[in-house]
């Protein structure tokens, strides 16, 4: 399947170092791989745009796997440095996102190969890379402080939290979302490489399985609880509600985040063990929604309206007061809506309970934290019946720039010249 | 780096934990991209790397309980697959290419009806292939010059003398390290049989100092490495485990020198053993900027965990030496590498001043604070500023290789 690919990355890094000059290296892999001249014929599959007016990774088809990574510019970097790291990195990641190696490794057998090469050989998995800043960048070391837009506030705490420090905040992100977990992971380790010096890996959560769907075409998914959640997430083919919701526009205070947005990230550890403990019509009343089929109670299907006012014959509302369903849809949040991009995920044992340390890495996108997440999750911390299975454990927020034009463009460019 | 070849357990699993040792000889392991990509049972080798065009030879290497027999003795230096099988010899399980007392390449775990592969780019030479246990342990193995594979100087002369004023002044300078280590190593002895607890823990940093300077070095020479310097969890059993850390334990956990009598006089023994040894051995350029690397992977690998000194909490001290060594041999390099890429001398020069600044703050006296005093976030940053510097030393080998 790999060799049918014209982007194979093995080919990227060995294709071109010809025989003369191949050392043991190339003609090793020569020797074994079976792709020397059949990746040429078909068309990419699987490659996602890198350049555009926005950024890849946010209205893209959710994909299966993620790798995210909140980074710390390192003591002492000047702001030409930091510019410098981005200008690597967005001409890495625009390989990578093309199905490439990093960067081509001509035969050197005695420096050790600028690409890790554990993606030689896969497609490029529909891989987006997607890039922030966030608050703690315009701190001054940088002379951003007056760059800084008012909607990249901190989020301040909220009912609930317990999080981890260590886990949360950056002052750079990377959202690396691929078909392959393999091919994700391959493009945060590389950029981290690149970084190496100039920027420290903060934090990294790995994903594997999306939760949301950002097409009309998609399914949608059921995350570790066992429901559809985010059925009635923004999705891509309505426009109208991205450039209202998502986008930031032309009124935002800040020029060079015109055409991007901000995102919200969240580590929400279920209570997975109390949760299998819970009969199946409380389950579903915490929610609003029936599990097996997905529909909002007093509903037939998936995608009917959520009856949040009917009542049943008890006088009590069908949809419960307290339902996840009702709390968080944008009609009862005064239209507060967002772009729900989350991954189930898992870190193995939680050593101190014995418990599974699993749940939902939940991202949103929109253009205003303080008009989107914030309201919501306000509302959910205060009296979501799911409180009772969940636990907030880390906190992010980044200003996402709009999109890299071409490739003499970089990452955030708007924000050093504009 | 630490190296773990006799540990039971990871030999029953068949992992392969023994890192080869960094290749201080006139040859060089071939990276085993390829062979791992496609399933290739290659032994893996990472400690150095070398290349020439041109096809693999194999050499079949066949283990009895007698000996270990290639089905050739003599070849043509190039890239070459050395295939190993045991026809049954329950008490040979491994086949080394040596030269002298060098590994250059070896499988390990292979037991009988097994077979493994190691590669490499011989250069040619004289050497032996050994095959511990065995009757006859050596026999002799011979690599001729292939024709018309002479390699050609690629370097300016200027380049050329800069480069050869490195290797002379790293080997000088590793005699010079050896020597103080047997000098402090002998006091220390001298302290431990004299059960005098207080002056050994006194004494017991300098040599520290000294060996971690060179470590790389010595870890080129097989076993000793493991017999001066292993921790408890690389020793097979707690009997056998010999050297520097069996002291460590005996002064500052145990706090009673009984029956280290002879551990000190081994210790005495196998670190003599390495000043013969240095005194023969000389450097190539990539050899050295490999072994600076290498240096800061043991800092991460063993040393920002405080398992190293864990018995003394004089981690601080192992990493001033594994600094100080990886920093005299690029200082030797700097010259030439500030003619072939100015732009990477100017880097690893400043990562390395931005590392002395991250350990200063922990000096107390003439060393270093107790490493317990140290708390995880100041431990997280020390080990960044080590990766920040390890990552473009990596790629001074590859410019100064010649």
């Amino acid at each position: 399947m790999a060799e049918q690919v014209a982007l194979s990355r093995r080919r990227a890094l060995f294709g071109a170092a010809g025989l003369a000059g191949a050392g043991v290296v190339a003609a090793t892999a020569a020797g074994c791989s079976d792709d020397s001249s059949s990746a040429t014929a078909a068309a990419p599959r699987g490659v996602v745009p890198f350049h555009g007016a926005q950024q890849a990774g946010i209205t893209t088809d959710a994909q299966d796997r993620l790798a995210f990574a909140a980074f710390d510019v390192s003591a002492g970097v000047s702001r030409d440095q930091l510019r410098e790291l981005l200008v690597g990195w967005t001409a890495a990641a625009a390989r990578m996102a093309a199905g490439q190696a990093v960067a081509d490794d001509a035969a050197a057998p005695h420096s050790p190969p600028r690409d890790t090469g554990e993606a030689i050989g896969l497609t490029a998995g529909n891989l987006t890379i997607t890039f922030g800043v966030g608050p703690s960048l315009f701190d001054g070391r940088f002379g951003l402080a007056g760059r800084r837009p008012a909607a990249l506030a901190d989020i301040p705490p909220l009912p609930g939290d317990n999080l981890d420090p260590l886990r949360s905040r950056g002052d750079l992100c990377v959202q690396a979302c691929a078909d392959d977990p393999q091919v994700a992971f391959h493009a945060v380790r590389n950029l981290r490489r690149l970084a190496q010096g100039t920027a420290v890996l903060r934090w990294f959560q790995l994903g594997f399985g999306r939760t949301s769907t950002t097409s009309s075409g998609q399914d949608t998914p059921r995350n570790l609880m066992g429901f559809k959640d985010g059925t009635n997430n923004v999705k891509r083919e309505d426009t109208a509600s991205l450039d209202k919701h998502v986008w930031v526009g032309a009124d935002g205070d800040q020029a060079w985040m015109r055409g991007g947005t901000y995102v919200v990230t969240r580590r929400i550890r279920m209570l997975l063990e109390s949760w299998d403990r819970d009969f199946l019509l409380d389950q579903e009343q915490v929610f609003g929604r029936t599990k097996a089929s997905g529909a909002p109670l007093g509903a037939a299907e998936e995608f009917d309206p959520v009856p949040l006012t009917a009542k049943g014959a008890d006088g009590e509302p069908v949809i419960p007061a307290d339902a996840h369903i009702r709390l968080a849809a944008a009609s009862t949040n005064g239209g507060a809506t967002i772009l729900r991009r989350g991954y189930s995920y898992t870190d193995g044992v939680n050593q101190e309970t014995g418990q599974l340390d699993a749940g939902l890495f939940f991202i949103a996108f929109q253009r205003d934290p303080r008009t989107g997440f914030l309201p919501i999750q306000r509302r959910l911390a205060a009296s979501d019946a799911l409180n009772e299975y969940i636990v907030h454990t880390s906190s992010a927020v980044f200003a996402i720039p709009p999109g890299v034009r071409d490739p003499k463009d970089f990452w955030a460019s708007s924000l050093f010249t504009a | 780096m630490h190296i773990h070849f006799t540990d039971p357990e990871e030999r029953r699993v068949g992992a392969h934990v023994r890192r080869a040792p960094v290749a201080y000889s006139a040859i060089a392991v071939v990276i085993a991209t390829g062979a791992v990509a496609c399933g290739g049972s290659d032994s893996g080798s990472s400690g150095g790397s070398g290349a020439a065009a041109g096809a693999k030879q194999t050499v079949n290497v066949t283990i009895t309980s007698k000996a270990c027999t290639p089905d050739v003795s003599t070849i043509p230096s190039g890239p070459t697959i050395f295939k190993v099988v045991n026809k049954g010899a329950d008490a040979v399980t491994e086949a080394e290419l040596v030269d002298g007392d060098t590994i250059i390449g070896e499988k390990e775990n292979i037991t009988p009806g097994l077979s493994g592969t190691f590669s490499l780019n011989v250069k040619a030479g004289k050497y032996q292939l050994y095959c511990p246990g065995a009757d006859t342990e050596k026999v002799d193995f011979t690599v001729t010059q292939a024709a018309g594979s002479a390699p050609a100087a690629t370097h300016s002369a200027e380049v050329t003398t800069a480069l050869t004023t490195a290797t002379t002044g790293y080997a000088t300078y590793v005699r010079q390290q050896v020597a103080d280590l047997v000098t402090s190593t002998g006091a220390l002895v001298t302290a431990v049989k004299a059960g005098d607890l207080d002056r050994a823990a006194t004494l017991y940093a300098a040599p520290r100092l000294a060996y971690e300077r060179i470590e790389p070095v010595a870890e080129s020479f097989g076993d000793l490495d493991p017999a001066i310097d292993a921790r408890i969890d690389d020793a097979p059993d707690a009997a056998s485990w010999t050297g520097f850390h069996r002291l460590e334990k005996a002064i500052f956990a145990d706090r009673s020198l009984a029956g280290t009598g002879p551990i000190a006089d081994k210790l005495n023994t196998d670190v003599g053993k390495l000043n013969t040894l240095v005194a023969k051995t000389t450097f190539q350029p990539a050899q050295i900027a490999n072994g600076a690397t290498t240096l800061l992977d043991e800092v991460g690998k063993t040393k920002i965990t405080g398992e190293e000194e864990r018995y003394s909490k004089l981690d601080l001290v192992d990493i001033q030496g594994n600094v100080e060594g990886a920093n005299k041999a690029f200082t030797l390099l700097e010259p030439a590498l500030k003619s072939l890429d100015p732009k990477l001398a100017s880097t690893v020069r400043t990562r390395f001043t931005a590392m002395d600044k991250a350990l200063a703050p922990y000096k107390e006296g003439t060393g270093y604070v107790s490493y317990d005093k140290v708390t995880q976030d100041q431990r997280r940053g020390l080990s960044q500023a080590v990766d920040a510097l390890a990552e473009p030393l990596s790629q001074v080998a590859g410019v100064v290789v010649s």
